[in-house]
Formats: C-alpha cells, sequence, structure tokens
C-alpha cells in the first residue's frame, strides 16, 4: 500500500470511528423505542412519572412567576417543596427531571380530554407540544432510553481505546444486548441511567490519567452521577482501588501516590453539581442530605425470592449468609447470555496474563488498520506523548493497568452486593453498573479469539481476506446470541434467565426471583376492560394508582375500573382481582381464596409457560 | 548414571506429547477457540428460539385436564410438577382441586396422585406405582396408586370439639368460651381454622396465637388413636416472620403424658412432628395441645394435626 493510498485508509476508518457510535446511538434508541410499548408501569417507575410532571410544574410556575415579575417565589421554601417533596428523599431529580421535560415536550396533549384529572398537576389548557410520542409514557421514558444510546457509544468510545473496531463494536451490543439490562433501559427508572453514568465516571477518570481536561471533566461527571442515583456513592471507592494499584509502585518505594486532579475534581465538583442539582435540598441542605444519605443506608430489605427462598432480612447465621453472598454472582450467571460470559472468561485470562506497557490484544496492522492509531492501548503513554508526570496526568509515566481497572469496575458492583447486610431487592439491577465493563472483558476475549484465529489461518492457508473478515464475522456471531436472547427475554426481561439456568421456565424451577413491581400486568388490561362492570370494584393488588393513572391517560385502561386498595380490606370489597405472583405474596393469594371462596383463576398470565398474574373472578 | 537421573534429565514421553504435537495443538488453539465460539453462539442463539416453542400450551392443559376429569374420584389429589405450575392447574381444573386439597396438610391420606408435569419434573407427592401415564403435547400426565393413610382422627375437621383454655403460670385454667366463630381467649386473638399462609405457601390450619405469660391448651377429649398422630405447625403471615423474632413452644400431650414437643420459629416453615401411637392403636384416649411463648408479639402459630392408621 503505498503512502497516499494508506492516508486515504487511515480516513475512511476514522470515518467510521464518527460512524459506527452514531449507528449504535440509532440502533439502540430505535430497538427501546420500538419495545418499550410492551413494558406496564412498575410501583416506581409511575411514582417517578408522577414526580417529573409535578417538577415540571414547578419550571412552569417558575415562567408564570418570571411573567409577573417576581420569579423569587418560585424559590420561596414553600413553593419548592410544594413541588420537589414528591419522591423525596428517595431519589434525586437529575432524570426525574428530564422525564418531566420531555413528557412536556414531546406528548400529544390529550389533556383537556376525559383524563384531566388524572394529572398530578392542574392541566389549564391543551399543550403545544412537539408531539413525537403517541403514548404520555413513551415521552416519559425517552430521556432513559437517549441514556442507553449514550451508553452504547461510551462503550465503544472506551472499548476503541483498548481493541480494534469490531471488537469495539461487539463490546456496545453485548452491553446493551443483556435481557435484565435491556428491560430496564427503556423504563423511566433511573438503573439503566445510572449504568450508562457509571460507565461515563469510568471513562472520564480513565481519560484523565492523561489529561487535565479529563480529569476537571470526571469532577461534573460524577456530580451529574450523584444527581442519578445513590449507586454514585460507591464509584469513588472502586477507582480508587484501581488507581492504588496502578501506582503501586509509588506504595514500595513507601512515597504516597499523587491525588490525581480527577478526584480532587470528584470530591470538590461532585457535592457542588448535586446540592445545586436539587431544589428540594436548598433551603436545608445538612439536614436534608442527611435524610437522603439515612433512606438509603437504612434502607428495609423488601421481599426477594432468590435459590427458592424469600429474603427479606439480612441473614443471620452462617449457612445463609454464605448462601447469599453468591447472589451477585449466580445472578450474573444465570442472567447475561452465555456466550457473552464465555468471551469475559477468555477476557479475563487474557488481562490476567498481560505483561506491564504491553497492548492486551496485539493487533496487527494489517488486521486492523487502526492499530497504530491509538499507540500503547492501555500502557504507558509517556514515551509517546513525551510529558512528564504529574498530579494532572498521573498516569502517564506508569502501565495503566487496564485490568484492575475493569476488575475493580466491574466486580465492585458485584462485591458490595456479596455482602449479605446489603438488600437485594432490586436484582440484577443492584449491581448493573458492572455490566457494560463486563462486555469490554467479553470484547477483550473476542479480539483476542479474532486476532489469534486471523494470525492462524493467515498462516496455515494465505487466505488473507478470510483472515481479515474474521474479527468482523466472530464479532457478529459473538453478538447474535446476545440480541437474539434479549429479544426473546422481551417484555419479561426480569423473569428471563438464561441457557444455563433453562431459560424463564429454569429460572422459575430454580427459585429464582420472577418480578417485582408489577410490571407485568400490561398483557391483562383487556382482561380487566372486557369485564365491565365488574371492573368497578377490582382489586389491582401490587398496581399502584399512578401506573393506573397513567393506564387510564394512555387508553389503555377504561377510565370507569375501579381500585378497591390494599390488601385484605382491598380483597374484601372486590368483585375480581389479581395477583402478581412473587413468592411472598402467597399471603394476598390466601385473602382471594378466602374472600372469593374459590382457588380457581379465570386467567393466568404466562410467559414460556410461566406463570406471572393470575386473575380472579368472585363467583356470582 | 542411575534410573532417577535418566527419567529426571530426559523428556517424560509417558507423560507428555511429542514436541511437533504440541506445536499443531498450540497452531490450532486459536482456531479451535473460534470454532468453538461459533459453535456456542449458534447453539445459544437456537435454544433461544426454540425455547419458546416447548412450553405446554393451552390445548395441552386442556387435553390433560379432560383426562383427569374423566378418571378422577373423590379422594384422589391432583399435583403439578414444576409446582410453579399450580395457578395452571387450578385455572383448568379448579372444580376437582379444592381449597382443601390445596391447602392441605401432607398428602399421606390420597392413595391415588394425578400428577401433570412438564420439562421432565417430578413432583414430590408423586409416589406410588405408575397405574397410567399419557403424553399430551408438552405435558405428561401419571396416575400413581399408593396405600394411603387412613385418617382416625381429622383435628382440622373437629375442631370444635376441642375444648381450648388458658392457662396463666399457678393458676387456675380459664376456659375459652365460644363466640361466634372461635374459642375467644382473654388477651388473645382466639383459636380458630382458618386459611394460613406458612413457608409462602396456603394452609388450612388452626391458628393459635401464643398469649402473653400463659399457655393456650386445646383440648380433645376422646381422640381415637391410629398408629401415628402427625401435628404440622408453622408461623403464619410473612409480615410476621419478617418482623417479630420470638419462636414458639409446642407440646402434644396424650393421656396425660407429653409425647412431642418443638419450638416453631421464623424458618421452620411448615414442620411435621411425628408420634408413634402403634401402642395405643384402636383407643380413644385425650389429646392436648399445648402452645406458649415467652415473645408472643406477631406470633401467627398455625398448626394442623391427624391420627392416622
Amino acid at each position: 500500500m503505498n503512502f497516499a493510498a494508506r492516508i486515504f485508509d487511515l480516513r475512511r476508518f476514522r470515518s467510521l470511528d464518527t460512524l459506527l457510535p452514531i449507528a449504535l446511538f440509532v440502533a439502540v434508541v430505535a430497538s427501546l423505542l420500538a419495545v418499550e410499548g410492551s413494558a406496564g408501569f412498575g410501583r416506581d417507575e409511575a411514582q417517578y412519572m408522577r414526580a417529573g410532571e409535578r417538577y415540571w410544574g414547578w419550571f412552569e410556575g417558575l415562567g408564570q412567576n418570571i411573567a409577573k415579575g417576581h420569579p423569587s417565589r418560585s424559590f420561596a421554601a414553600s413553593d419548592i417543596d410544594a413541588y420537589w417533596s414528591d419522591n423525596a428523599p428517595d431519589h434525586p431529580v437529575i432524570m426525574k427531571t428530564l422525564y418531566g421535560f420531555s413528557w412536556r415536550a414531546f406528548h400529544r396533549c390529550t389533556c383537556t380530554g376525559p383524563a384531566r384529572g388524572l394529572h398530578p398537576i392542574p392541566i389549564r389548557g391543551r399543550h403545544v407540544t412537539l408531539p413525537l410520542f403517541r403514548r404520555d409514557s413513551t415521552a416519559f421514558r425517552f430521556p432513559a432510553i437517549l441514556m442507553s444510546g449514550l451508553l452504547a457509544v461510551l462503550v465503544f468510545r472506551f472499548s476503541r481505546l483498548l481493541l480494534g473496531r469490531p471488537a469495539s463494536v461487539a463490546a456496545a451490543a453485548l452491553a446493551i444486548a443483556q435481557p435484565h439490562y435491556f428491560f430496564h433501559a427503556p423504563i423511566a427508572c433511573f438503573d439503566a441511567p445510572i449504568t450508562t453514568m457509571a460507565f461515563a465516571v469510568g471513562f472520564a477518570y480513565w481519560r484523565s490519567l492523561t489529561s487535565w481536561r479529563w480529569g476537571v471533566a470526571t469532577g461534573v461527571v460524577f456530580g451529574i452521577a450523584l444527581g442519578v442515583k445513590h449507586n454514585a456513592w460507591l464509584m469513588p471507592f472502586f477507582l480508587a482501588g484501581h488507581y492504588l494499584w496502578m501506582r503501586r509502585g509509588d506504595l514500595f518505594r513507601l512515597r504516597p501516590p499523587r491525588i490525581p486532579l480527577a478526584f480532587l475534581s470528584m470530591a470538590v465538583l461532585g457535592p457542588m453539581v448535586f446540592l445545586l442539582h436539587w431544589p428540594w435540598l436548598w433551603h436545608h441542605p445538612i439536614e436534608r442530605t442527611r435524610i437522603y444519605l439515612n433512606r438509603h443506608l437504612q434502607h428495609e430489605h423488601y421481599n426477594f425470592e432468590y435459590l427458592g427462598r424469600n429474603w427479606n432480612l439480612p441473614p443471620t447465621d452462617a449457612a445463609l449468609k454464605l448462601v447469599r453472598a453468591t447472589f451477585p454472582v449466580v445472578s450474573t450467571a444465570l442472567t447475561v447470555p452465555v456466550t457473552t460470559l464465555a468471551l469475559a472468561v477468555v477476557g479475563a485470562g487474557i488481562l490476567a496474563r498481560r505483561r506491564k506497557n504491553r497492548p492486551i490484544v496485539d493487533v496487527a496492522e494489517d488486521l486492523d488498520p487502526m492499530a497504530s492509531d491509538t499507540p500503547a492501548r492501555g500502557a504507558s503513554f509517556a514515551a509517546a506523548v513525551g510529558e512528564s508526570a504529574s498530579w494532572l496526568r498521573p498516569g502517564i509515566d506508569v502501565d495503566r493497568a487496564p485490568g484492575a481497572f475493569l476488575a475493580a469496575q466491574t466486580l465492585g458492583p458485584l462485591a458490595v452486593l456479596t455482602i449479605p447486610s446489603t438488600p437485594i431487592f432490586g436484582g440484577v439491577k443492584h449491581f448493573m453498573p458492572g455490566m457494560p465493563y463486563l462486555a469490554v472483558v467479553s470484547a477483550i476475549g473476542l479480539a483476542w479469539i479474532a486476532t489469534a484465529a486471523a494470525r492462524a489461518l493467515q498462516r496455515t492457508s494465505r487466505e488473507v481476506a478470510i483472515a481479515r473478515a474474521l474479527p468482523v464475522g466472530l464479532a457478529l456471531m459473538a453478538s447474535l446470541p446476545a440480541v437474539v436472547e434479549t429479544g426473546r427475554s422481551v417484555p419479561d426481561g426480569l423473569t428471563h434467565y438464561n441457557m444455563l439456568a433453562g431459560g424463564f421456565a429454569g429460572g422459575a424451577s430454580l427459585g429464582m426471583n420472577r418480578q417485582f413491581w408489577a410490571y407485568c400486568v400490561l398483557p391483562m388490561l383487556g382482561w380487566v376492560n372486557e369485564r365491565a362492570p365488574r371492573n368497578q370494584r377490582m382489586y389491582w393488588h401490587d398496581v399502584l394508582n399512578d401506573a393506573l393513572s397513567m393506564y387510564k391517560r394512555e387508553g389503555r385502561l377504561s377510565l370507569s375500573v375501579g381500585d378497591t386498595g390494599f390488601a385484605e380490606p382491598g380483597v374484601e370489597n372486590s368483585l375480581m382481582g389479581i395477583i402478581v405472583y412473587e413468592k411472598h405474596w402467597a399471603l394476598y393469594e390466601k385473602f382471594i381464596w378466602d374472600h372469593y371462596g374459590t382457588l380457581r383463576p379465570s386467567m393466568v398470565r404466562t410467559r414460556e409457560g410461566v406463570p406471572l398474574v393470575i386473575g380472579y373472578e368472585r363467583p356470582q | 548414571m542411575t534410573a532417577e537421573t535418566t527419567v529426571g534429565a530426559g523428556p517424560d514421553v509417558s507423560r507428555s506429547r511429542p514436541p511437533t504435537a504440541r506445536r499443531t495443538i498450540r497452531a490450532r488453539l486459536p482456531l479451535l477457540s473460534a470454532l468453538a465460539l461459533v459453535v456456542l453462539a449458534l447453539f445459544e442463539t437456537t435454544q433461544a428460539l426454540v425455547a419458546p416453542f416447548l412450553a405446554p400450551t393451552t390445548a395441552d392443559w386442556e387435553a390433560a385436564a379432560r383426562e383427569v376429569r374423566a378418571g378422577f374420584r373423590p379422594g384422589d389429589l391432583i399435583v403439578t410438577a414444576p409446582g410453579w405450575a399450580d395457578p395452571l392447574v387450578r385455572m383448568h381444573l379448579g372444580d376437582l382441586l379444592t381449597i382443601p386439597m390445596a391447602a392441605r396438610m401432607d398428602d399421606a391420606r390420597y392413595g391415588r396422585v394425578w400428577e401433570i408435569s412438564q420439562r421432565g419434573s417430578r413432583a414430590p407427592e408423586a409416589r406410588g406405582a405408575e397405574a397410567f401415564v399419557a403424553k399430551f403435547g408438552r405435558l405428561t400426565l401419571r396416575r400413581l396408586d399408593r396405600p394411603a393413610a387412613q385418617v382416625t382422627f381429622d383435628f382440622l375437621e373437629r375442631w370444635q370439639e376441642a375444648r381450648v383454655s388458658r392457662v396463666d403460670s399457678g393458676a387456675v385454667p380459664k376456659a375459652c368460651p365460644w363466640q361466634t366463630d372461635r374459642f375467644l381467649c382473654e388477651g388473645s386473638a382466639g383459636v380458630h381454622r382458618e386459611l394460613v399462609e406458612v413457608d409462602t405457601r396456603i394452609r388450612r390450619a388452626l391458628l393459635a396465637p401464643p398469649v402473653a405469660a400463659a399457655t393456650t391448651v386445646i383440648e380433645f377429649p376422646s381422640v381415637l388413636l391410629g398408629r401415628e398422630l402427625v401435628a404440622t405447625a408453622g408461623l403464619h403471615d410473612v409480615w410476621a416472620r419478617k418482623y417479630a423474632t420470638g419462636s414458639v413452644h409446642f407440646e402434644i400431650w396424650i393421656a396425660g403424658q407429653r409425647v412431642g414437643q418443638d419450638d416453631i420459629g421464623n424458618r421452620s416453615g411448615w414442620k411435621p412432628t411425628h408420634v408413634d401411637t402403634r401402642a395405643q392403636d384402636g383407643q380413644s384416649l385425650p389429646v392436648r395441645f399445648e402452645i406458649s411463648s415467652s415473645k408472643p408479639e406477631l406470633r401467627h402459630f398455625s398448626f394442623a394435626a391427624e391420627a392416622r392408621r
């Protein structure tokens, strides 16, 4: 290849590095928009939608107050609390505020129609919007969907610092194509967004090791993460673990490592962003921050099924502690697609064997024309950029230990969940921020296999064209089962378990958690709607009124359908009802048997034969 | 040169491959790895595409239910395997599968067991000689016949014959009189039969919460005994098991002699106590259950019992 042709070739590949993340972003957003309508509203999501709309109400009031010339009224404690106390102190408000803004901007307004009274804020008239979405809920969910698209981009970008292009695309695909992640990705909650932010913080930190600009940015990104969900509290520990390992040479020389700019920035800018973003804190910053911290440090252990046992308290004896400690590892092993897991094992081996200052996978230029464009790939940049090390660029004079970084980021969230006193009620979502890093490790395994196989192929058969196509082909092959398995799981990703477990049925047989918070009732709404007028006295079990309001606002549930309330009085006053299957809800099914005098359901909603929701009607 | 040095100095041909073979394997390892990746990926993809079609259909359930209905006799038991398919069995056979059957103490009294299973599972109740087996799509229907226990006294069915009293330490027993639907003891919700949730399963039991600083005594004056007396006990209500910690002491007395005892706590589940009554087989004797707890708050103690032959 002559020089001019090589230049042309590199440009072509550089533009691919711009185009591929855009394509990944579009593909992720489009696929999530395509499926989000099949996911019902859980207890928490409906509350966040309500809160988001109410937060929008504050901005609406601010606009009015500005127009009237007294904007300070909106900043009075009473005005702030009237709006921002909703869902406080549970969670900070960046995502909820975005959900509210997105709803206001993109819903197709039927707000002055018969469902007008179901909004949490007064509807003063028809909203002028850019009506992108038919359903209100899609507009609420849109920011979460964009965050997942952003995750794909970040995973690709990060992987490109270490790997070739096909493996980097596969890393992004494997990060998104995980059934439990994909379930959480489109809903208006915080678990997928905080997964994106965990990756963003890690990415910024990694770049900060060689760039002071990224050092400053890390603090801002961390502040945003703090404003998304409390998982962010743990991020500094994982980063510090890596940093100490990376600079362990200092420790051996009994010299304390430099405190890097990224950590200073996180310590200063993080809390500032957090405080500034949440109006509920403004008038009582210390007291309310303490309340917020305690809310999560002393969080109740909600019921959760794991290996056939209902867990709702921290275990106290040794045997149960041991079983409980296996939760994140077993859950990962039974939920992540098996091919992704197998590649992660290979990738972990490659990282463990990697020598200092060597690339993770030695991609030959003839197999990846961009190989020489990112010198050292995870090793020291000192020689490449000719700069000296300082606290501004603390990774410049040492091997940056990508293996330790990926291990800390992947295993850190899992390790927290091995502590028996940690609640596990959210299942995989409690340690989901580690999963995109796991996908990167898988991509490393893939890259090693592809590179070694391509080389071997060239040696043995001289089939250069096949060898060059191999990384792309294997990347597609590695992504295929994850994508198909994830597609299979929709919309019941919480119920899904992988091939090792035996799928939906295997997960149920193993006594793994089937679902939570009643996302699964959406397919039951037709059955409920058909049963007028009995459905005026409907027992909704675990479905909150906020979710019912949203179903009604969107026309998916008849406005005349009633709600007899919670627990036994709710059952007693009802003519029909549902039981959302979770192990501990047997008590509520007992109420139905008691008061209806029958154990015979009228309808059972199943997924691949596994019951999810049980519908009953009181005999006439 | 000794034998040892010869072995130590040269290659151990018995334990290692020739260098050329090793080189070949090493050379082929990358391609084998790639091949393994392709095979695994295709296998996982295929199973993901095929698995949804392995679940039983509504038609399968209806066909199996028709067969059960045709052969069902009063006193038969219907079970499912795996147990999580239970709501589907109840939907299709809820006219035959009654609340007492579903909420049974155990399965000893059932001589014929209909098991509707899938994916090769077996129900723990499905013991005995296989008298019938048929396939209905993805479902397997079996009937197992075995000798059934003869219940000589069902404490749950005859619970209203009991005499219930509260015994404070060192004091005269105070009777718990019948009121509306239960025996009402001073300082407690009383004793009555109810559906309970123990260990996340619905059971039919006598609910007899312990009272503070006293013993609740439930006495059946004349019980026809068989070869054994089985009492199974547990704590009702998942929330009570979450928020309270005390255990409940449970004793079984026959004709003034204590024959069994246990402590029932949050993790006891639905726990049986077996009492050998072969020596009293055929006799009618008084049987007494005593219930007490040092921490009775939120302890919804419940039990069922049978005398059997």
